[in-house]
């Protein structure tokens, strides 16, 4: 009987050993502080168990921030999909080898920007007298004022429209490579089968990509649940409370106001509940 | 006699190797290690910089500025040093030393401030402001309170006299406004935050008798909030646009711009508004004290001594000589050579033949005014900064126009405030 190898175990365990100390340390002291009472300003402390989960129930800012989280998961992962797979197929329709080589360059500038540089260039441009993108409005308005960051209505689609810029150019690259790698005989027969062009995408070219297109929709619903950067420089969770995401305001209540750690802490914990909930659900949805 | 002569030459080898070792210890450097700032972008900072050799040589160390701007340090600053402790030096302001001090985050500076560098020279403002249960904290760096500075030009081609009187102010600001000519009556802060929206909301609250708290009771929800916020809504109907989510900045920026024609604003401000390389307006403003009843939001920040970082009494000293320093008469004047009005602090400097050179009397008339008229607009207390901000959103929301209620609001904040005073 041949004797067994330890070099997996040797290799394998120690970093599992690494991550597990990574990952499980500070969820469980999140845990941990969740159920306590903790102020920055204070050392005293003392166990709260579920008191902290309680009162975000009827706090209306967290219900609020729920709100706008689904809302901005759902509209950035759906626009970003959507230009993706437009621009991409567009630029597979139309552009010759050479030109989709200069699209796919430029379209990977905007995701090289840092989230921050990116959140202040478009800061200014939405600003209500100077800023570029509201040029065209002042222009065909004969000089009427408008200012999406601070009208409740516009700020969470302005802030998201940056976020499908940088994400949703650079994916329509990856779906562009995606189709060029695909086998030309489906779309030849499709074509002497007299189906139009849209027909060859909807019915041949996407459902033979759907597990990649699915796994892209996966690492944006990740990217879209960590854009705390983007919404903090634009608008700061503003106006008032229209664009406040959960982590956004976990950070509120655990920094900016009033450095309530634990109740931010159960905010986190909440979040992460949900989120790997949620997940689980869609990934065994999708495998089923 | 060899006994004699042993004991003389023990007594001066001791004598010299006791004035050996004094000298060692008068130059012997006072900090050991760089010392790490956690401060908000100012010129008077950017410019201590180019002096950092001086500092090494005083001291025998450099130092490290690290800036954020201001709700950014707040949040870091608090963090930090309820936490790890990593910087020496604190920015603080009016509105968190409070909460810094009564957290023994920081340590009262006078004790680690060398006499030389004169403490008392600071503005009494300022130094009112940087105290903080009898005990200063902070060193100033920028305080002062609100000027009113308006546009000359469009207030005398609208035939309106500079407005004296709150109620003047409320009539003038719309007939001022004309967005076809891209002027508009006022500039005002929409901006969450106890330093944003809240402190220039804050002079129309007291002007119109309000307060904070009557001894542990919230006494803030009252007609005079209702009315101090109805009025501020009425005149942003007037504001430049940006500003419904901006703060200082888009304010004194529309102001510098040529698009504001009536600003109450700190009185840095009046600085900028003369001075060339940032002002589009030089020569076309003028300055009063706020309308009556207004009140000038008294405001200072400054640097303190971190605790944490400074474990021991010889980083204490080095940090209070570092704020001495950054501080100092011979810093401040090189402020004022570089005309940084909103920099200047102390009362030497202040009343000195070189700054009425360069500012003019008029400024300084109105300087010495709108004193008369500065007050602590905030609640002196730890818990501020947590109340603040939140009305701060509850404002903000009257401002963009997400919440319409005031009074709901200002119930939602004494229940709110409830909670803190049990706490």
């Amino acid at each position: 009987m041949p004797r067994r190898s330890s070099l997996p175990v040797t290799f394998v365990v120690p970093t599992l050993v690494i991550l597990l100390i990574l990952s499980m340390v500070p969820t469980l002291y999140a845990i941990v502080i969740a159920l306590q009472n903790r102020e920055l300003s204070s050392t005293a402390y003392s166990y709260v168990w579920f008191s902290n989960f309680v009162d975000l129930f009827f706090d209306r800012r967290f219900l609020n921030a729920v709100w706008v989280s689904v809302k901005w998961e759902v509209v950035t992962v759906v626009a970003t999909m959507a230009v993706a797979i437009g621009l991409g197929v567009l630029m597979f329709e139309v552009a010759s080898p050479r030109l989709r080589n200069i699209y796919c360059l430029l379209f990977i500038i905007p995701v090289l920007l840092p989230r921050v540089s990116a959140a202040f260039v478009w800061k200014f441009a939405y600003h209500p007298l100077y800023g570029i993108a509201t040029y065209p409005y002042r222009l065909l308005t004969g000089g009427l004022i408008f200012d999406p960051l601070s009208k409740p209505a516009t700020a969470l689609f302005a802030v998201a429209s940056v976020d499908v810029w940088q994400w949703g150019l650079f994916f329509a690259v990856i779906v562009l490579k995606l189709l060029e790698t695909l086998p030309p005989q489906p779309i030849e027969a499709a074509r002497l089968d007299h189906a139009r062009r849209w027909q060859i995408h909807a019915y041949v070219t996407l459902p033979m990509l759907k597990a990649p297109l699915i796994s892209l929709m996966f690492v944006k619903m990740i990217e879209s649940l960590r854009s705390f950067d983007l919404i903090y420089v634009m608008t700061r969770g503003g106006p008032g409370v229209a664009t406040e995401t959960l982590d956004m305001y976990a950070f509120s209540q655990g920094f900016i106001e009033s450095g309530k750690v634990s109740y931010a802490s159960a905010m986190a914990v909440l979040m992460m509940i949900a989120t790997v909930i949620t997940f689980t659900m869609l990934w065994k949805r999708v495998q089923a | 006699m060899k006994p004699i002569r042993l004991a003389a030459s023990l007594g001066a080898a001791f004598m010299l190797s006791a004035t050996v070792s004094t000298i060692a210890l008068a130059q012997a450097p006072v900090c050991s290690a760089p010392v790490k700032v956690l401060a908000q972008p100012r010129d008077g900072l950017t410019l201590l910089e180019d002096s950092k050799d001086e500092f090494q040589k005083l001291s025998g160390a450099s130092f490290q500025i690290d800036y954020l701007n201001e709700n950014d340090r707040r949040a870091k600053s608090r963090a930090d040093a309820s936490t790890v402790g990593n910087y020496n030096v604190y920015y603080v302001d009016e509105a968190n030393v409070a909460l810094f001090a009564s957290s023994k985050w920081i340590v009262p500076l006078t004790d680690y401030y060398p006499a030389d560098y004169d403490y008392a020279d600071f503005d009494p403002g300022r130094q009112k402001v940087a105290t903080y249960d009898r005990k200063v904290w902070f060193a100033p760096l920028t305080g002062g309170g609100d000027l009113m500075v308006y546009r000359k030009d469009i207030l005398e081609a609208a035939g309106i006299q500079p407005p004296k009187t709150l109620d003047e102010l409320i009539a003038d600001v719309p007939k001022l406004t004309n967005p076809d000519k891209g002027i508009y009556g006022i500039a005002l802060r929409g901006a969450r935050g106890s330093g944003a929206n809240v402190w220039r909301w804050m002079p129309f609250f007291k002007a119109y008798g309000g307060q904070w708290f009557d001894g542990d009771k919230p006494a803030f929800n009252s007609d005079a909030a209702v009315k101090a916020t109805e009025t501020y809504l009425k005149l942003f109907k007037d504001s430049a646009p940006g500003t419904q989510t901006g703060s200082w900045d888009e304010s004194t920026g529309a102001f510098l711009s040529g698009q504001v024609a009536i600003l109450v604003e700190s009185t840095p401000l009046s600085g900028m508004a003369v001075d060339p390389k940032t002002s589009q307006v030089v020569g076309k403003i003028g300055f009063l004290p706020p309308p009556a009843p207004l009140t000038g939001g008294g405001y200072g920040h400054g640097l303190a001594i971190a605790a944490k970082a400074n474990a021991d009494d010889a980083s204490k000293k080095c940090a209070g000589l570092f704020i001495a320093w950054a501080t100092s008469k011979e810093n401040e004047k090189r402020r004022l050579d570089a005309h940084q009005f909103g920099e200047l602090n102390r009362t030497s400097i202040l009343s000195s033949k070189e700054f009425a050179d360069i500012y003019g009397a008029d400024l300084g008339q109105a300087l010495a005014e709108t004193g008369k008229v500065t007050a602590v607009n905030f609640w002196q207390d730890p818990r501020w900064p947590d109340l603040g901000d939140r009305w701060g959103i509850i404002l903000e929301e009257l401002v963009t126009g997400t919440r319409t209620d005031i009074k709901g609001g200002l119930n939602e904040l004494e229940a709110y405030a409830n909670e803190l005073v049990k706490k």
